[in-house]
């Protein structure tokens, strides 16, 4: 049922959604590093199909973006290991080519500063297909770049990545241009957690695409790209709850679920004495919950001019978002249950 | 301590049965009465648990939280009467006496970080959901920015802390010494912004005005004494770098009390008057706590639960004015006393306790803080003297303004009948000079209730 939704009502997709998975676990599982570039070229292959629509104009186009910008990466990333190994003899991480690998992942990944194609592409894509692309499509890139990474390249790109996400979504309007520079800004802290350890990006990324998983399948059932949309429904009053805490939750406020993985990696920045990156992390967080709560002004206040005669069909798995909305409320408190 | 916790939190499936809106109140007032009748030991922390402790300020405080709380839910019913989301206000306010509660009451100093963040969405919900004028946003703009860009540095410090003692308990940070001035710094500055201090202050006025009345009691009695709690609890071990740099602090909010001060005698507004108020006051609390004496220390305490209870009451009053006038306009609100003599009571006595005038447990506040202050340097004599003045001032001003002179005559008709349940925090307000908190529950009994 879920896979039926995430292929867009069309079961001919689902091959492709098959091999999308498979191509992650063989780039990931891989022994050396042509198995990971296989990996990631099947992607790219298997991914095209997901997307492209060939009644609208606008998916064909999507698609070739996609294409082009993936295959210059892949190419990238092909060559650079052909130079390692033919050049270098030891596994020094700190020079040139680690460098130009990772900037090839990096590129894979949508990540600042190889980030224009990303919010272009996501515009042109369904709701369900932009999920794809934010979370199970970043993957195979974060655990390749854990695998021979740069320290101080890779923090660069980290704040590079925080202060573009969180300033580049102040002007937007269009709820999938919004998710995709949060999603840019998020991709600062992941990275940062895999350069600290695997488990800890498995944990922010799980709860992360778990909120987004929330929010996207909230946006798909009401059908809402952008920003007036939200203003212009008569949403009943569990729908604009199920939207504010699902906002508040990625910003990372507490009590929502959203603070733990964020406070956890506080923790391994402090560990590791990054003050002035813990700092930059920190207020680009703020700027990021200035444009979540401009979203969610709609479910803030209850007296606003609503159009009545804009009725919102929901269809009756109302129960899945309900339950999520429970989770993410009081998932602080049972997590405690867990881990003690 | 947990079985008040888990009072609060069955509370919560009573909010959205019917007919259970002045259930939930009596049962926070019943709460109440059983809270103040755990052991109370001055000297120490007592009802320890593997979580939860409490001490002198923390019992005050719950204390102040629960009844405050109360109180907000009687203010807001005429909520209940136009049926605008009642149950999600009670869920509301029983979730941030839920938050408060654990706040101060938690020995974990990362908890109390948590549950103090967490008292912030309630209140914006408060704040943007039931307030009634489009500047609200901006208003809860403010609040959640300036608090969050404060208490984000406050989550590194604590979590710097944890890494260095391994320990987080609050009770054992005294045997500790984190002398750094960037960690000072990052410690204090939330609860200075919180309480608020002078340059930090300007979503203290915002949010008061565009609160609903629950929103503004809240904020005015509890609020922000949670940065006055976090001041009390984060200086004990950050003693050498405050007796270093406390003199930045204390000119800050006193001179700011000052400007303050003076500022109120332009504001229209009458909820703008005592959102300001709220910030002179709360400026001697911050130089009390930042001189760190004992006479201090007791001061700043007994000025945040007085201060709490008459801000929380004044807030009541302008609100029922301005469900007869509909304006909280000074020009509009005068002659009061031609209309509603009795009200004039209650003005004139949250209004006199507002001044620090006898017998209001303010007075006893103020002199201690004046003590303090002074034994500090005899310089603050001029500010305190002037702050004092100017609050003498404006209390009256704010006083003769509404009850005194022609009423407007514009006004129509209106519902002169009121509710009398604002003489409670008078009699608390003299009743704790008597240290006695069993003295509340016969002012109970006396309770007129509709």
């Amino acid at each position: 049922m879920f896979f039926f939704i995430l292929t867009n009502n069309n079961s001919n997709k689902m091959f492709f959604l098959f091999i999308l998975f498979f191509s992650t676990l063989i780039s990931i599982s891989s022994n050396s590093w042509f198995g990971c570039w296989i990996g990631l070229e099947i992607n790219l292959l298997s991914f095209i199909p997901l997307i492209s629509n060939s009644k609208n104009l606008l998916s064909v186009e999507t698609s070739l973006k996609y294409f082009l910008t993936q295959s210059l990466a892949s190419i990238n990333f092909l060559f650079m290991i052909l130079i390692k190994f033919s050049l270098l003899k030891n596994f020094n991480m700190n020079n040139i080519i680690s460098i130009m690998m990772n900037s090839s992942l990096l590129m894979k990944m949508g990540s600042a500063p190889f980030h224009f194609w990303f919010p272009n592409i996501v515009e042109g894509l369904s709701w369900m297909n932009n999920f794809m692309l934010m979370t199970w499509q970043k993957i195979s890139p974060m655990i390749l770049l854990s695998y021979y990474f740069n320290k101080n390249f890779l923090i660069f790109m980290i704040i590079m990545n925080l202060i573009i996400g969180s300033l580049g979504g102040l002007n937007q309007t269009s709820l999938r241009k919004l998710l995709a520079f949060s999603s840019i800004n998020n991709l600062g802290w992941m990275i940062f957690s895999i350069m600290i350890s695997e488990n800890l990006w498995l944990f922010y990324f799980l709860i992360y695409s778990m909120m987004i998983f929330m929010m996207i399948s909230l946006f798909f059932l009401m059908n809402m790209y952008f920003m007036n949309q939200l203003f212009i429904n008569n949403m009943n009053f569990f729908i604009k709850l199920n939207l504010l805490i699902n906002f508040l939750s990625l910003g990372g406020l507490p009590p929502f679920m959203g603070f733990m993985p964020k406070w956890i990696i506080i923790n391994f920045l402090l560990i590791n004495k990054f003050y002035f990156l813990t700092f930059i992390f920190m207020m680009t967080s703020l700027i990021i919950i200035y444009y979540y709560i401009r979203i969610i002004y709609s479910s803030f206040m209850f007296n606003y001019f609503k159009m009545k005669w804009v009725n919102l069909l929901m269809k009756n798995n109302m129960s899945l978002i309900n339950l999520s909305s429970f989770i993410s409320i009081s998932s602080m408190i049972l997590s405690t249950f867990i881990f003690m | 301590m947990m079985k008040f916790l888990f009072m609060m939190i069955f509370m919560i499936p009573l909010c959205f049965m019917k007919n259970m809106f002045w259930l939930v109140q009596m049962m926070l007032f019943f709460m109440m009465f059983l809270f103040m009748n755990l052991n109370l030991n001055i000297m120490c922390f007592f009802n320890m648990s593997y979580m939860f402790y409490c001490d002198i300020i923390s019992f005050g405080l719950i204390l102040l939280s629960i009844w405050i709380c109360s109180l907000m839910i009687m203010a807001g019913e005429s909520l209940f009467k136009l049926n605008f989301y009642f149950n999600f206000f009670l869920f509301n306010v029983i979730f941030l006496l839920i938050m408060l509660y654990l706040t101060f009451s938690v020995l974990n100093l990362l908890l109390f970080y948590f549950f103090f963040e967490a008292s912030l969405i309630p209140t914006l919900l408060l704040i943007i959901g039931w307030g009634y004028q489009p500047e609200r946003i901006q208003a809860g703009m403010y609040l959640l920015f300036y608090t969050l860009f404060g208490s984000l540095p406050l989550l590194m410090g604590i979590i710097y802390i944890f890494n260095d003692l391994n320990t987080m308990t609050i009770y054992f940070l005294k045997f500790f010494n984190m002398n750094m001035y960037l960690l000072y710094i990052s410690m204090i500055f939330a609860f200075l912004v919180k309480m608020p201090m002078y340059f930090v202050h300007l979503w203290l006025p915002k949010a008061h005005v565009e609160a609903p009345v629950s929103g503004s009691m809240i904020l005015a009695g509890i609020m922000l004494k949670l940065g006055g709690y976090g001041l009390l609890r984060v200086m004990i071990f950050l003693q050498e770098v405050n007796l270093k740099l406390n003199y930045i602090w204390i000119i800050i909010s006193l001179v700011g009390g000052l400007f303050i001060s003076m500022k109120c005698f332009c504001q229209v507004d009458m909820k703008s008057l005592i959102a300001y108020s709220s910030v002179a006051h709360m400026s001697m609390v911050i130089g009390g706590i930042m001189v760190m004496n004992y006479w201090g220390f007791i001061g700043s305490y007994i000025l945040m639960i007085s201060h709490g209870l008459c801000s929380s009451g004044m807030f009541c009053l302008a609100n029922i004015n301005y469900e007869r006038l509909h304006s909280r306009s000074l020009y509009i609100n005068s002659g009061m006393m031609n209309f509603m003599p009795s009200m004039s009571l209650w003005w004139f006595l949250l209004l006199s306790s507002n001044m620090a005038a006898p017998p209001s447990l303010n007075l006893l506040g103020e002199i201690s803080l004046i003590n303090s202050l002074v034994s500090w340097s005899n310089i603050s004599m001029i500010l305190l003297m002037m702050i004092s003045f100017f609050s003498a001032g404006y209390s009256l001003y704010l006083y003769s303004y509404i009850q005194h002179g022609k009423y407007f005559q514009g006004l129509y008709s209106f519902y002169v009948w009121f509710i009398s349940w604002v003489f409670i925090i008078i009699f608390a307000l003299i009743s704790f000079k008597y240290d006695n908190f069993k003295g509340w529950f016969y002012f109970y009994l006396i309770l007129n209730k509709k």
